[in-house]
């Protein structure tokens, strides 16, 4: 293995360190949204789950569920969020568990 | 003494947890495991993210993954695709065609019921469903460096990091 890696070197090109090292790639994926709390209205929260293709948002009450395994990163929100959202930039989302995946953000903005 | 074969997962009695299984498996097979692919109606960029791990730049191999044609020596099975009625039969089959113990990795958002949600004639809408799925990789389709992640949490090699607090952004100047 070193001696592919050692060629690849003299060749500048160079396997990924990762898991060892951050990758640089990694800032280039396309990644689930976050959400801002403070800036999230419910009015704001209705549209974001229209707007989304897949069913990954879901209101309940207070709170904007963000299911990231239904999430397909199309980024389509993000417009419609304006600040209250940007991508996330978390690339790692692998669980165990199903339920883990569903994130829940509180909607604490007051009026748009 | 280690036991290679374990009881089979279906029988609950004696089946072994998910943790145990994954230590188990990180134990055994850390640095030489082999990856099955199964494909159940993915549009195939899943498919083909899983290809890239064996390119140059990401070169799986160094971490010890391999892939092989035949569940009969699979370690890890990887399903992709909404679990469609026509495959399930041979996803099952292929399933239990791998010496215990195994690991399934369900890999993309079709996989994890969020493209097609609900179950139909034509599919099962996801694998959760059809298989005791140990890791989940969201995405559509994950990257491969996503997916190689997924790969090291399923052997115990890197730990989840998927924390609610990652999705919110605190502490911006209210509006
Ligand atoms: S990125 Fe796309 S799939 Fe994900 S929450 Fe936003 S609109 Fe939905
Ligand atoms: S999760 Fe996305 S990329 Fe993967 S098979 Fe489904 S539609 Fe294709």
């Amino acid at each position: 293995m070193a001696r592919w890696f050692l060629r690849g070197l003299r060749r500048g090109v160079v396997t990924t360190r990762y898991p060892h090292r951050p990758d640089p790639e990694a800032a280039r994926v396309p990644t689930p949204p976050a959400f801002d709390p403070a800036r999230l209205t419910g009015a704001l929260a209705d549209q974001l789950v229209a707007v989304c293709p897949s069913g990954a948002l879901e209101r309940r009450g207070d709170t904007l569920v963000l299911d990231v395994g239904a999430c397909t990163a199309c980024q389509r929100c993000l417009p419609v969020a304006g600040a209250a959202g940007r991508p996330s930039g978390v690339f790692e989302c692998a669980a165990t568990d199903r339920d883990r995946l569903r994130v829940a953000i509180p909607i604490r903005g007051q009026h748009r | 003494m280690t036991r290679l074969l374990t009881p089979s997962p279906s029988d609950p009695a004696v089946a072994p947890t998910a943790d145990q299984l994954r230590a188990q498996v990180g134990r055994l097979f850390g640095r030489s495991l082999y990856i099955r692919t199964v494909d159940t109606g993915s549009c195939a960029a899943c498919e083909s993210e899983i290809r890239l791990l064996a390119a140059p730049h990401y070169d799986l191999h160094r971490l010890g993954f391999f892939f092989t044609p035949a569940p009969r020596h699979a370690d890890l099975l990887m399903v992709t695709g909404p679990g469609t009625t026509g495959m399930a039969h041979a996803l099952r089959a292929t399933h239990a065609a791998m010496p215990d113990p195994k690991v399934v990795v369900a890999v993309g958002a079709c996989a994890l019921g969020g493209v097609y949600r609900q179950a139909d004639d034509l599919t099962h809408g996801g694998v959760t469903g059809l298989l005791p799925v140990d890791v989940l990789i969201p995405g559509c389709p994950p990257s491969p460096l996503a997916l190689l992640q997924g790969l090291l949490v399923a052997v115990g090699r890197l730990a989840e990091r998927i924390e609610p607090a990652r999705f919110r952004i605190e502490g911006a100047e209210a509006p």
